[in-house]
This record gives C-alpha cells, sequence and structure tokens, in this order.
C-alpha cells in the first residue's frame, strides 16, 4: 500500500456527499474497505445534516471523530460541509466509489434526484463524462411528479410497473406535457402497469440517448437514487440492450469514493511529511462545530 | 342580409369562438376552459357564440377550426394554427410583420408579409419552457391570481435571476428564492424575463422585424410583455383581446373560402 506505514495503518477516513435530494457519508479505513454508511434526506439546512450525518456514520462504525484522519465532501452541497478537508467534484467521487465496487467497469450511469450523469471509466479513472442537469425529464424529477400525479409511492411504482411487458408510449419529452399526458392515458383506460413502465421507458430514452453521445461499453454499473427502483433497471436494460450491475446501495458511491478519495490523500500527505500539522487543525475546527451545531 | 362566418379555436388551455360578418366585423365571441372532451367543449362554443350573435347555425354561411383540438368541432374546414394567427393579427395590425403567440403549452414566432402570409416560423412544443404554463406554476406557488402577476410584476427594483429554464426546475427555484427572502414581485419579474429570453431564442431561424404583436395568454400580462420589449429592444402591439386570435383567423379564412 502505497504512503501506509505504521504511522496511517490505524487510521480512518470519510466521505461525505450532500445530494439535492439524499445525503450520504461512509467512512473507510486503511486498506480502503467500507466500514459503515449512512444515508438520509438532504432537507433545507445543509450544515445541519453533514454534522449529523457524519455522526451517524461514527457511531455506526464505532469511532470516535478523531480516528478520522481526512474528511473529502462532494456533491451539490459540498461547500456545506465545515469540518471537511478538502471538496472534489462528484464526478471523480464516483467514479472512484464506482471502480471501487466493480474494477472492471468502463461504463457508470447514475441517475439523482435532479440529474443524470454518464461516466467512461478506464482502469479505474474517470476518462469522460456527459450530464444533463438542465431538464427534469430524465432524472429522478420526472419520477417523482410522474408518482404525485399517480398518487402513488415510487417503490410501489416500480413494482406495478414490471407486472406488464406492454409499456404505453408516452411521447412527450418535457416532464410537464408528460404529466398531462399520463392523465389523458387514465382516462383513455390504460392499465396503470402500461403506463407506470412507459414512464421508465420515457426516462430511460432520454438517459440513454445522453449515454450514447459517448460509446456504451460493457461493464456497465447503474448507480443512484433512480437505480433503487426495479421498474427503472428493467427499462434501462431495454432500452440500452445490455445488463446492468446495480450495487446493494446504489446512493453511496459517491461518499465511497471521497472516502477512499480522502484516503489517498492523506497518504499523499504523509508522504510530503505535511500530514500531522493538517490533522490537528482540522479536528480541532470539525469538533467545535459538532458541539455547537448538533448537540 | 349579411352573411355570417364562425371560427373556433380549441387550444391546450381555452377553446374560443368567434362569428364575423361580411365586413369582417366581430360579431360575437366566447371563450371557454378546453376542459377533457373538445367535442363536447366545441358544440357549448357553437351554441353559445350563436346565442351572444342572436343567430342560428343556419345563419353561419362557412366555418373554420383551429387548434389541439380543433379538429373536434365539425366545422366546415380545419386550418393550422400559424396560418389562422398569421390572418387574425393582419386584420387587427395590417403594420405587423412578426407574431409572437404565447400559449399555454408552448410559443411561436411567426414571420408574416403585408398579406397576412406566413413567411417563416419557429414553435416550441416540446418543452414548456417559454409557455404561459410557468405563470401558472408560479402563480399557484405565490398563491396569486395570474391575472395579478403583470402588475405585480412591473414593482420590481430587483428582479430575480434563475440558473435554469427548465420549468419544473423552476418551480423549486422559485421556493428557494422565497425561502431566500426575494419578493414576490421580484420573483415574478425574474420570471419573466426567464420566459422573453426563451421565447427570443425562437428567434433563430426567424427575423424579428417591426412591428412585432404579441397574441395568446401570456400577451394578456403585461410584465411578460414588457419584458418582451425589453428583450427585443421595441415596443409591440398587443390586441385587446389577445387569446382569441387564432379564431378569428379561422373565421376570416372561412370567409375567404366561401367567397
Amino acid at each position: 500500500m502505497p504512503g501506509m506505514d505504521n504511522q496511517t495503518s490505524h487510521l480512518h477516513f470519510a466521505g461525505i456527499d450532500i445530494g439535492s435530494t439524499m445525503s450520504k457519508a461512509a467512512v473507510v479505513d486503511a486498506e480502503g474497505r467500507m466500514l459503515a454508511y449512512v444515508v438520509g434526506q438532504t432537507g433545507a439546512e445543509h450544515r445541519l445534516r453533514a454534522n449529523k450525518l457524519m455522526e451517524d456514520t461514527l457511531h455506526k462504525a464505532g469511532l470516535p471523530l478523531s480516528d478520522i484522519a481526512y474528511i473529502i465532501s462532494t456533491g451539490y452541497g459540498r461547500v456545506n460541509v465545515p469540518f471537511a478537508d478538502k471538496q472534489v467534484t462528484e464526478l471523480t467521487c464516483h467514479a472512484k466509489g464506482v471502480a471501487a465496487l466493480f474494477p472492471e467497469v468502463k461504463t457508470a450511469i447514475d441517475i439523482g434526484g435532479q440529474d443524470a450523469k454518464v461516466l467512461k471509466i478506464r482502469n479505474g479513472r474517470l476518462v469522460d463524462f456527459l450530464t444533463n442537469d438542465k431538464c427534469a425529464a430524465g432524472t429522478g424529477r420526472f419520477l417523482e411528479v410522474a408518482a404525485e400525479t399517480l398518487g402513488l409511492e415510487l417503490n410501489e411504482m416500480g413494482r406495478i410497473s414490471l407486472q406488464t411487458d406492454t409499456p404505453v408510449k408516452i411521447n412527450s419529452l418535457c416532464t410537464i406535457f408528460a404529466q398531462q399526458e399520463i392523465i389523458s392515458r387514465l382516462s383513455e383506460g390504460q392499465p396503470l402497469p402500461d403506463i407506470l413502465a412507459g414512464v421508465y421507458i420515457a426516462i430511460a430514452t432520454r438517459v440513454v440517448k445522453l449515454a450514447r453521445q459517448l460509446k456504451v461499453e460493457a461493464p456497465v454499473v447503474f448507480t443512484g437514487g433512480v437505480a433503487k427502483n426495479a421498474g427503472m433497471v428493467k427499462a434501462m436494460e431495454t432500452v440500452l440492450g445490455l445488463p446492468l450491475l446495480v450495487p446493494e446501495e446504489p446512493l453511496i458511491t459517491g461518499c465511497l469514493g471521497a472516502a477512499i478519495l480522502a484516503r489517498d490523500e492523506a497518504f499523499k500527505l504523509v508522504q510530503h511529511g505535511e500530514y500531522q500539522a493538517q490533522r490537528d487543525k482540522k479536528l480541532t475546527e470539525a469538533r467545535i462545530d459538532f458541539g455547537e451545531k448538533s448537540r | 342580409m349579411s352573411a355570417y362566418y364562425l371560427g373556433i379555436d380549441i387550444g391546450s388551455v381555452g377553446g374560443k369562438a368567434i362569428i364575423i360578418d361580411d365586413s369582417r366585423k366581430i360579431v360575437a365571441l366566447s371563450v371557454v376552459p378546453s376542459g377533457t372532451n373538445y367535442s363536447t367543449t366545441a358544440a357549448g362554443l357553437k351554441e353559445d357564440v350563436l346565442n351572444k350573435a342572436g343567430l342560428k347555425l343556419a345563419d353561419i354561411k362557412d366555418s373554420s377550426s383551429t387548434g389541439t383540438g380543433g379538429r373536434n368541432a365539425k366545422t366546415d374546414s380545419y386550418h393550422g394554427v400559424i396560418v389562422c394567427n398569421a390572418r387574425g393579427v393582419n386584420l387587427l395590425f395590417p403594420s405587423a410583420r412578426t407574431i409572437v403567440d404565447i400559449g399555454g403549452q408552448g410559443s411561436q414566432l411567426i414571420d408574416i408579409d403585408e398579406n397576412g402570409q406566413v413567411i417563416n416560423f419557429n414553435i416550441s412544443e416540446i418543452c414548456a419552457t417559454g409557455s404561459a404554463r410557468l405563470l401558472q406554476l408560479v402563480a399557484r406557488i405565490l398563491q396569486l391570481n395570474i391575472e395579478d402577476l403583470g402588475s405585480l410584476s412591473l414593482k420590481s427594483t430587483h428582479p430575480s435571476s434563475f440558473s435554469t429554464s427548465c420549468t419544473v426546475f423552476l418551480e423549486t427555484e422559485v421556493i428557494t428564492r422565497i425561502a431566500q427572502g426575494d419578493k414576490p414581485e421580484d420573483i415574478v419579474a425574474g420570471i419573466h424575463r426567464s420566459i422573453a429570453d426563451k421565447i427570443s431564442a425562437l428567434a433563430r431561424g426567424v427575423s424579428i422585424r417591426p412591428e412585432v404583436a404579441v397574441i395568446g395568454g401570456g400577451a394578456l400580462d403585461i410584465g411578460l410583455v414588457r419584458s418582451i420589449e425589453e428583450k427585443l429592444g421595441q415596443k409591440v402591439l398587443v390586441p385587446q383581446n389577445p387569446r382569441i386570435i387564432a379564431a378569428l383567423g379561422a373565421a376570416l379564412i372561412a370567409r375567404n373560402l366561401s367567397r
């Protein structure tokens, strides 16, 4: 292990990902193995959320904060993590996390609450990417709007959609117009499973179109909150024509990658002999923040 | 005795009917929500506008329909909404050369000549951005009547800026701006600018030549009209009843066809 010696082998590292909808944190050991993770709603108070999330994750891992040598924050709310040593973009963290779980990965598709990303990964490194955060169609937001329109829970929607192999075609490219289209399909008397399956195919079509702008190469890993939905996984596989690898917890690749990068970063500092000072400084700040805000 | 002509426009939001006489004067008009059954809506509109005009169906020499649901109206002919808008605007504003139509589901930019013939057009209908739909959403979030948005927006001194043009994401951003303490008038003014930006982006391929007429439900919003004027750098013409222009155009086409 590069940079490892007696000084670092007992250390732990954390990554925290404040997303638009969900926040996630993970702790890894000096070998990069994940010890614990916690997932929660982001809510309006990013800073409070970040503190609470870190606290819960440490509790789950059975570690005091003083055992965490380095913390990297990522995601849309990454600037609101006062105790982080460094901020890294979600694309880098995400690629790292996906490659940690699936070392062979060549393409990663992530559909989050408000965006979609396609990453090309070679030997664990991000080589190319495309994102959509301009249009709600092709993001988790589309599903939320559909669920709201139909008065269903998101996971319920996925289950019901799996009952059919004859999805209704949703022609609208815009979430707003699709919402009206769903209502007209219902009033035409189309079966609910067919409509839901059609909604998933519509989103999958948008995301796959984005993905095909880069060349989609297997193995393909599917992550993000939307990957938890069985109906969506099926629709993506259908439209893409490829099987997908889905992590057990598809939300945590970003924070896992951040934790692993935190480990790499700390080892680099150790090698340059700059580690000790940095650590003392950061931990003091973090403690003050924890004390004030979440206790 | 004069001959009468009927035009019906069933749009995504509103259904409109108009009766004109041989001298192209408006005799009666009716505007109702489009509803979900366009055939019923069209039948009701016909009855209402005939009643208002004091006429019977037999008095109508020719009829035309237009709009999303216009084919359900059982008229003598059906015409595209772009052509109808062009004819309607040409009658009211012979000097107009560009039409901006802001409808409930999409916007259009239409170039016309001095005879009301369409030269070129560009439509945005794959996406709710730039349509009057956003105004409905904003009115709902701010708990205002859609008719009050315009005068409110004119009071704005610091229009809010928005990072997205997607209607769905804008809804979220409006809520964020409220949480940040932006005033309702600034939020509405910011939304007006956002729509005006989107509409002017339609100008790719269509030139904007004076004079510009703004029609459709969005033209009822004075704040939005001002934002469009600002964006285009010129005054625009707005008909007294901007929602009925396509129906008027349909009636004019019916008159032409029967002569």
